[in-house]
């Protein structure tokens, strides 16, 4: 569960309990780096890659490329195609063998035993086993990285032998397989690689692609790994470039600079649309924007003014304003697609009802709310305009203060505000979705929501193993949490890529993780 | 314009080359006639130059603008009206609509007040904590203004730009902070320039005898000093008071000026660049205004230099004359 979003940037980690987060926004211009040209010829550097060289823009350049300490998505988009986790998300997002090749649980779920996959090795050459897979786990529990809390249910994990890993939880653990392999946060590194501190820069992985140069402010090259488990890649490698300016990484690609990028602002689509050699991907993806009302200070500790405000929205406007028409709306955190969604749409755009509930909530002078919004995420300043402009006949005066997103998660931690929008991206188990946010000793819940029969459903929902109970009990605690307007759900965005026709095989992901593995690209 | 006609060739006072070195000195020497006679004089050799004119009038407008800003708008300056969103120019909105359907005719004009506030009470600040630092720095000398002088070199050490940053950093973003920053920015080129100005009417004669009759220092800053310092200090105002505008902009700009929905030039920019290759109209308006106020501010800084400096001055009442004679049939 990655805290928040937007195509172009994102952090991983919990925002409640995570200090220090580092994050990259697309829009902060500097350090772009547009090698349009010479970038192709000269990725390659490997002996042994034959096939042509990806070109891929994205929209900033990573933080560091050690997939276990990163927080943010740029780094991720490389990663994902150096690194291998146990088990990986399919494109319905449903767990499947990579490392691992098969898994089973004891009878009382309390034993999780993995089966490794032989035979593979790191890009230096030197051998994967169970060793790996505990150092690993290890390493993100003792050093406390941002995604320590997934092992929160895991007491032990231990080899076996060579190509067995054992994983022992203090009460059965039904989302373990998306806690493990969700994302490349979680994935196997090497000790030596890891010791040297060489992983920041030149991380070594067991994925389909090595890593063969980092320039900073420029570029990074990937090269295909031949020897990869899944079969070696048609491509021969993929050059990555940084392109936070949106024109011009559209421009890029309809002039066969780059083949494929997610520089793109949704108010630009349109001008690609259409375009001769472009294929556009927008998938709906499993992130999701909020509003949270901080409960602490009066009047939204009530739950009618809470709902006065979730009336009072105007979510047709917000949704064009941020996306243009490319977001769904959406009344509650899971989108349509998943498995584990839930009908609802208790809300719509009333003002009188926001008056009736505002009165019975005992507000009769005007208020004034301190709306925390970051520039980082731009989003939030757009809504937050608007969110203005609806409450003011409300009597509601909303001052919005733009703060750094460092910023915005202090205040946000300690408090200090009466209303913020933010979202959740990387959100796969309905748990990712709802337990640290609205769970009474959730690490995310700053709104400081508390309902003791929401914590009971969540409770039981963690170690229920029937998957239809299971889908019962959240969608039981979403429909409270949305009523009691713990949460203001407002839209899940969609990913939105580009890429030219020369490129085959590629899908825009909802779960935003890009794979070039199994590609093709017409030879230039 | 004051041209001069035939029937009236020489004014009384247009008299060049008032003897006894600087005129500000001067002025400030003879207190009782100065004040009355002098500034007619300068005003008028200001609007001998057509460019004074057209920059006086053009802040005159945006005087009135700044005033009346939200009382001309056409439409409420934050009503959202996304449906309306992205609408090019037309007869319902002049300078079409932003992307979230506010009118842009309407948000640069209630602009105008923001941004014009936050110079002038910037430049103020500046004005009031520089001219006094730069006053008592070069009337007192010694250790004083060893002391602040070098305080002054740190300040200027540091790119306006960053030092303003820093300070928005530090007290976080919003109006009032970026009036303060603006501010502090700007103070020590009013402190040099005051001191300079403060230093050599310091040694005039005129001081002396008044230190010597007994004049306390307080009467002397204020009767000798202040008078003597203040063409430069108006020169620089101007031309600060552009630079302010400018400054306001570009940290609106970063985002780190005035808060949405409040509008400002820079801010306003802010908003329009991501949609430079759909909307121009969001851009180039406020653009336009930021440019054209500017503009207008430097243009009338060089002209009232030009007026106020004793050399140009002889130099404008000489051409002043010789037009005055050729109109009147006159060889030089």
């Amino acid at each position: 569960m990655r805290r928040s979003p937007a195509p172009r940037a994102l952090t991983v980690g919990l925002a409640g309990a995570t200090a220090g987060l580092l994050v990259l926004t697309a829009c902060s211009g500097g350090g772009e780096a547009v090698d349009l040209d010479g970038g192709a010829s000269g990725a390659a550097g490997g002996g042994e890659a034959t096939g042509p060289v990806l070109r891929a823009a994205i929209a900033g350049e990573p933080d560091q490329l050690d997939p276990q300490s990163t927080s943010s998505y740029f780094s991720f988009e490389v990663l994902e195609n150096v690194f291998d986790t146990l088990v990986e998300p399919d494109e319905n997002l449903e767990m499947q063998p990579a490392l691992a090749e098969s898994w089973e649980t004891s009878e009382d779920g309390l034993t999780w035993t993995f089966t490794l996959r032989e035979g593979v090795t790191f890009h230096d050459g030197s051998e994967f086993t169970a060793e790996d897979v505990v150092y690993s786990y290890d390493r993100i529990v003792d050093e406390e990285l941002s995604n320590a809390w997934k092992f929160g249910s895991v007491t032990d994990v231990v080899a076996t032998d060579d190509s067995t890993v054992t994983i022992t939880v203090s009460a059965p653990t039904p989302n373990l397989l998306s806690s493990l392999g969700g994302f490349k946060g979680l994935a196997i590194v090497e000790q030596a690689n890891v010791e040297s501190g060489d992983i920041t820069t030149k991380p070594v992985g067991t994925g389909p692609f090595e890593l063969t140069d980092y320039t900073p402010g420029d570029s990074i090259d990937l090269v295909a790994n031949p020897d990869y488990w899944g079969g070696a890649p048609e491509i021969g490698g993929i050059h990555y470039t940084f392109v936070s300016e949106g024109s011009t990484a559209i421009a890029a690609l309809q002039n066969d600079e780059i083949d494929w990028t997610d520089s793109i602002p949704a108010q630009q689509l349109e001008s690609l649309e259409g375009a001769e050699g472009v294929e556009v991907g927008v998938t709906p993806s499993n992130d999701y924007w909020y509003l949270a009302l901080n409960e602490a200070k009066e009047p939204w500790g009530t739950v009618e003014a809470r709902q006065a405000i979730a009336y009072a929205i105007d979510r047709e406007s917000i949704l064009q304003a941020v996306s243009y028409g490319t977001a769904q709306e959406n009344q509650l955190a899971i989108p349509e697609d998943s498995v584990w969604y839930t009908d609802y749409s208790t809300y719509s755009y009333d003002e009188a009802r926001a008056r009736d509930l505002l009165a019975q909530a005992g507000v009769t002078g005007p208020v004034t709310m301190d709306f925390l919004a970051t520039s980082d995420y731009p989003e939030t300043v757009t809504a937050a305009q608007i969110i203005a402009s609806n409450l003011e006949p409300l009597g509601i005066t909303v001052n919005i203060r733009t703060v750094d997103f460092a910023t915005w998660l202090d205040e946000q931690n300690s408090g200090n505000f009466d209303l913020l929008m933010m979202g959740w991206l990387g959100n796969i188990d309905p748990d990712d979705f709802y337990y640290s946010q609205h769970h009474s000793q959730g690490g995310s819940n700053a709104q400081g929501y508390a309902n003791p029969e929401v914590d009971r459903l969540l409770d039981a929902a963690r170690t229920e193993t029937d998957e239809a109970a299971r889908k019962d009990l959240y969608a039981q605690a979403a429909t409270t949490i949305a009523d009691e307007a713990s949460y203001i759900y407002l839209y899940n965005p969609s990913v939105i890529q580009a890429w030219s026709t020369d490129l085959e095989g590629y899908t825009a992901r909802s779960d935003r993780a890009i794979r070039f593995r199994d590609v093709t690209l017409a030879q230039r | 314009m004051t041209q001069l006609t035939p029937g009236s060739p020489l004014p009384e006072d247009a008299v060049p080359g008032q003897p006894g070195g600087p005129s500000g000195v001067a002025t400030a020497a003879r207190p009782d006639e100065g004040p009355a006679a002098r500034p007619a004089a300068g005003w008028r050799l200001l609007l001998d130059s057509p460019v004074n004119v057209v920059s006086a009038v053009v802040l005159l407008v945006v005087l009135v603008v700044a005033l009346l800003g939200p009382a001309l708008a056409p439409y409420a300056v934050n009503a959202v009206d996304v449906p309306a969103a992205l609408q090019p120019p037309s007869g319902a909105h002049w300078f079409g609509t932003d992307d979230l359907g506010r009118d842009v005719l309407s948000r640069t004009l209630v602009a105008t007040r923001v941004s014009l506030q936050v110079a002038v009470v910037a430049v103020a600040f500046a004005l009031v904590v520089g001219v006094g630092a730069g006053i008592v720095s070069g009337y007192a000398g010694g250790w004083l203004d060893t002391v602040l002088m070098r305080l002054v070199d740190v300040m200027f050490a540091f790119p306006v730009m960053l030092l303003a940053l820093a300070i928005v950093a530090v007290l976080g973003p919003g109006l009032t902070t970026t009036q303060l920053a603006i501010g502090i920015v700007y103070t020590p080129i009013f402190a040099r320039v005051a001191r300079a100005s403060a230093l050599s009417v310091r040694v005039e004669p005129f001081v002396q005898v008044s230190r010597t009759m007994g004049t306390g220092h307080a009467l002397i800053l204020r009767r000798h000093i202040l008078p003597g310092i203040a063409g430069p200090v108006i020169v620089q105002t101007s031309l600060s008071v552009a630079f302010a505008i400018l400054s306001e902009a570009a940290l609106s700009f970063l985002g780190l000026g005035v808060q949405p929905p409040r509008p400002s030039w820079g801010r306003m920019l802010f908003d329009a660049q991501g949609f430079l290759s759909q909307a121009w109209w969001m851009a180039v308006f406020p653009g336009l205004a930021i440019f054209v106020t500017v503009l207008a501010f430097n243009l009338l800084g060089d002209g009232l230099r030009d007026v106020l400096d004793p050399r140009q001055r002889s130099l404008l009442r000489t051409r002043r004359l010789l037009r005055a004679h050729r109109r009147a049939g006159v060889r030089p």
